[in-house]
């Protein structure tokens, strides 16, 4: 295998970044987050770095912008060159002419009112007099000139995060950091920042660095990948070798694209180096080794008309949102399902689409301008959340907004105790237990690493004993493994939930767990179906802004008529194939 | 459902947002805007103060007809003409009754009257002048009228922060509401109901402070990044947002008029009374 880190002490003048044994810990942390680690990026790079949570990938974002140690203090060793200038002897300012930084949470790095100020921002402040020509000259290579005028909370999440990388780009560094570009955005947003990254590094030669939970953009996208932990540089290999590293990768709660899992998984003598990773090479090598679609794969499950005691029914729902020009924006008209005891829902759409909306008037908190909603019978319009409570409960996006106590004790107790149930100590020790939880009761949740954060607000959910729970993208900004986890937890919940709906863009949930979808597009239902009849219609979901999991357009790519919603899902149709081939094989090498 | 609950579920915290926004950004185009903010600033200090210096009341009338004409030409929101008007009639009323009350004459009412016709004149004038200013033009003044560089930075990344805060104590209030119990008895006129809201309206900044709080850290270091702390050492921005800044002849022209009118009122205001 050969190995792109080089030896500490040699010297290349090509080096975007090169960082040779640094150590760093925060002041009053147990332990360093930079542990003597080396990384190295060459100039016109596109380069991923992946790592669990706590292998030192925000800690080396911000020694490479300087952050470290200029703005928190504390002992750096070792060396940290950004194109060639020592990071400890120059300033955060400084290197701002070197390096741009987009954060994941995007949307704090925003400081100014609009597009435009946000660009020339940083320009003005350096005293930049052609800051104009500057911004201009930005603005129109992202392609978002038509935007400038726009004020920032008038811009959907991918405009957002276009509009940092702008910012980040307006002093014209040639290095640009990118942390979790797809985390935050839906997948068809997430595609687009990808597709500039690309163009910025083909076309004007800058060096990209992401850092990237999702193997399948790091697959499609970058050319090499360093993998981090504890602080420590694991290894640098091109693209294609990392990623076949399955076992290891898996060692670091990091999984693979699913052709790649999938290639893995049929490989049972592991006679191979190197296994597909992108959806093209997927499909050849499959071919190759003689995956052909199941016999009986023609016949397409009937959608499960799910026969169940109605729990939620929208009968021509309206809701009309206000905007700034005081015309209003319709989020959706004429609106028209129900949900029964026994639904796993999941509603999808591109960021905008109403789903949250649709989420939130289930608990009365919003009220439906036109149309009735009733919940198990009776209107919703004259309940308060309050009333709803009992029946109904919301789990946030933003698992944050649902800490209302000191610690995440009180907050899983405060439903059954404001109503002054008996069963409040015994749920709260019955929940804690079952979401792992015990450990952190005492902790505030803020505090707290994003998945703890979202069993915790899970088990809030939960505290309410609820018929119908809502989630709100439960596995939005999670990692691969908090993501399983999660998704673990939604197969087993709750004795008395009869039915649960989720907003979300994450496709491989709706595969995996739901069974029904629901699909919201230009404020309107244009589909109501089952995941598997979802996606194996690729005009429909294509054309609503959807992106299937990988293994779906493997499957449809091979040919079969009905997709496999799950690598497992694929592997048992396609085992059986392969056994005969793989008896063939031996009898023929005998 | 009670009056107090009608009422909270009507008042919707999204119309306020809206509101503050309108006022904030959406006017654009009104006359007052097209003036220098500098001049403007400069403008609106001198006519919130001189009132004070005038006891005339037809100086105090033809100040008022004015600042009541930019409002009404401003396109101030209805909300915050209307709270203006409810405290004014609020305060009528109560002078009146306390007029009455010292058994004093119509004179006891007028002399009273004056001092709220000064502080509506304050009021309107202001209601005009920070609805066609926007939080970035009015940060730049300040900026050019000398007032440090962080203190004028902070009023626009305020207004930019507003819908953020204001979401984010939506947000915390319904995790309240969704997970809350009212009182079962309402009590009279549902006081009790009035209490539980007033109590999660209170409890409901904790985590909205602490959620922000959070969040902020990466601003921090975007402006760090940014070249924020260079530039209050330098100016450089100072310079640059200086120069984009110019007084044209309308400034003048608006300054000369008002002085001229307000002379003009005065020398009325003699007549009138002599």
């Amino acid at each position: 295998m050969s190995d792109i880190r080089l030896s500490p002490g040699s010297v290349n003048p090509q080096a975007a970044v090169e960082i040779l044994g640094a150590t760093f810990r925060y002041p009053g942390a147990d332990r360093a987050s930079l542990d003597g680690m080396d990384f190295r990026v060459e100039r016109g790079g596109f380069t991923a770095v992946i790592g669990s949570n706590g292998s030192g990938k925000s800690s080396l974002c911000k020694a490479l912008t300087g952050l470290i140690p200029h703005y928190y203090s504390g002992d750096l060793e070792g060396s940290v060159k950004v194109a060639g200038v020592e990071t400890q002897s120059s300033s955060v300012s400084q290197l701002a002419y070197r390096i741009g930084y987009v954060c994941q949470d995007f949307e704090n790095q925003l400081v100014r009112p609009t597009v435009w100020e946000e660009t020339i921002f940083a320009p003005m402040n350096f005293g930049h007099a052609d800051y104009e020509e500057r911004a201009t000259r930005i603005l129109e290579r992202l392609g978002i000139f038509h935007l400038k005028d726009r004020f920032i909370w008038q811009l959907s999440g991918g405009q957002k995060h276009i509009t940092a990388i702008a910012a980040a780009l307006s002093l014209e560094p040639d290095i640009i950091i990118v942390d979790e570009p797809a985390a935050e955005l839906d997948p068809f947003h997430a595609e687009s920042i990808y597709a500039l990254l690309k163009q910025l590094n083909e076309r004007e030669g800058k060096t990209i660095i992401v850092i990237e939970h999702h193997t399948e953009w790091v697959a499609k996208y970058c050319r090499d990948v360093v993998l981090l932990s504890g602080g420590k540089t694991v290894w640098h290999k091109p693209v294609a070798e990392a990623l076949s590293n399955v076992e290891e990768l898996q060692a670091h709660q990091i999984y693979p694209p699913q052709v790649t899992q999938i290639a893995h998984s049929l490989d049972v003598g592991r006679l191979e180096e190197r296994y597909p990773i992108t959806l093209e090479e997927g499909i050849t090598y499959l071919r190759n080794v003689g995956v052909r679609a199941p016999t009986n794969n023609a016949e397409m499950p009937a959608s499960p008309a799910s026969e169940g005691e109605v729990l939620m029914r929208y009968d021509n729902v309206g809701y009309v949102y206000p905007t700034l020009d005081k015309k209003g924006h319709c989020v959706f008209d004429k609106l028209s399902l129900s949900i029964r005891a026994g639904d796993r829902v999941a509603i999808v759409g591109g960021n905008g689409a109403g789903k949250t909306t649709l989420l939130r008037m289930m608990t009365g908190l919003v009220k439906p301008q036109q149309g009735e909603l009733s919940l198990a019978g009776k209107p919703l319009r004259k309940m308060s959340p309050e009333q709803t409570a009992g029946q109904v409960s919301y789990v946030y996006q933003k698992p944050e907004n649902m800490f209302i106590c000191d610690n995440i004790r009180d907050d899983i107790a405060y439903f059954q105790k404001a109503r002054r149930t008996d069963i409040a100590e015994k749920l709260t020790e019955q929940l804690m237990s079952r979401l792992h939880l015990n450990e952190l009761k005492d902790r505030d949740g803020r505090l707290l690493s994003g998945g703890q954060q979202r069993r915790a607000s899970l088990a809030i959910g939960l505290s309410m004993r609820p018929k119908l729970l809502l989630l709100d993208e439960p596995t939005a900004s999670l990692d691969v493994v908090s993501r399983k986890e999660t998704i673990g937890m939604l197969e087993k919940i709750g004795d008395t939930i009869e039915a649960v709906v989720v907003a979300t863009h994450d496709m491989q949930l709706v595969a995996e767990w739901a069974n029904r979808v629901l699909v919201m597009h230009h404020g309107k239902l244009v589909a109501d179906v089952s995941p598997s009849e979802l996606f194996s219609n690729e005009a429909g979901w294509s054309s609503w802004g959807l992106m299937a999991p990988q293994v779906v357009e493997l499957s449809l790519g091979l040919g079969w008529k009905q997709a496999a919603l799950s690598p497992e899902r694929f592997l048992e149709q396609a085992r059986s194939n392969r056994t005969e081939i793989a008896e063939v094989n031996q009898v023929v090498s005998y | 459902m009670s009056l107090i609950e009608r009422w909270m579920s009507r008042f919707s915290l999204e119309q306020l947002k809206m509101t503050l926004w309108r006022t904030a950004y959406g006017n654009k185009d009104t006359f007052l805007s097209r003036l220098d903010p500098r001049v403007l600033l400069i403008w609106y200090v001198f006519f919130t103060v001189s009132p004070w210096f005038f006891y005339d009341r037809t100086v105090l009338v033809a100040l008022f007809a004015v600042s009541l004409t930019l409002a009404l030409t401003s396109r101030v929101s209805g909300l915050i003409l209307f709270l203006m008007g409810v405290s004014t009639f609020m305060n009528l009323v109560y002078i009146g009754v306390l007029a009455l009350f010292l058994g004093g004459s119509g004179d006891a009412f007028l002399a009273l009257i004056t001092l709220t016709l000064k502080l509506l004149i304050m009021g309107l004038a202001s209601v005009a002048v920070f609805t066609s200013i926007d939080p970035e033009k009015l940060s730049d003044a300040l900026l050019a009228l000398r007032l440090p560089a962080p203190f004028s930075f902070g009023i626009s990344y305020g207004y930019r922060m507003i819908p953020i805060l204001v979401e984010q104590y939506q947000d915390v209030f319904a995790s309240y509401r969704m997970r809350g119990c009212p009182p079962a008895r309402k009590g009279i006129l549902s006081w009790r109901i009035g209490y539980y809201f007033c109590k999660i309206c209170v409890l409901a900044f904790y985590p909205t402070l602490l959620n922000t709080a959070k969040r902020v850290r990466t601003t921090v270091e975007a402006l760090e990044m940014r070249g924020f702390t260079y530039t209050l050492v330098s100016g450089d921005a100072r310079r640059l947002k200086l120069s984009r800044m110019s007084i044209r002849p309308i400034d003048g022209i608006f300054c000369g008029l008002s002085i001229l009118y307000v002379a003009a009122a005065v020398w009325a205001g003699h007549q009138l009374a002599l």
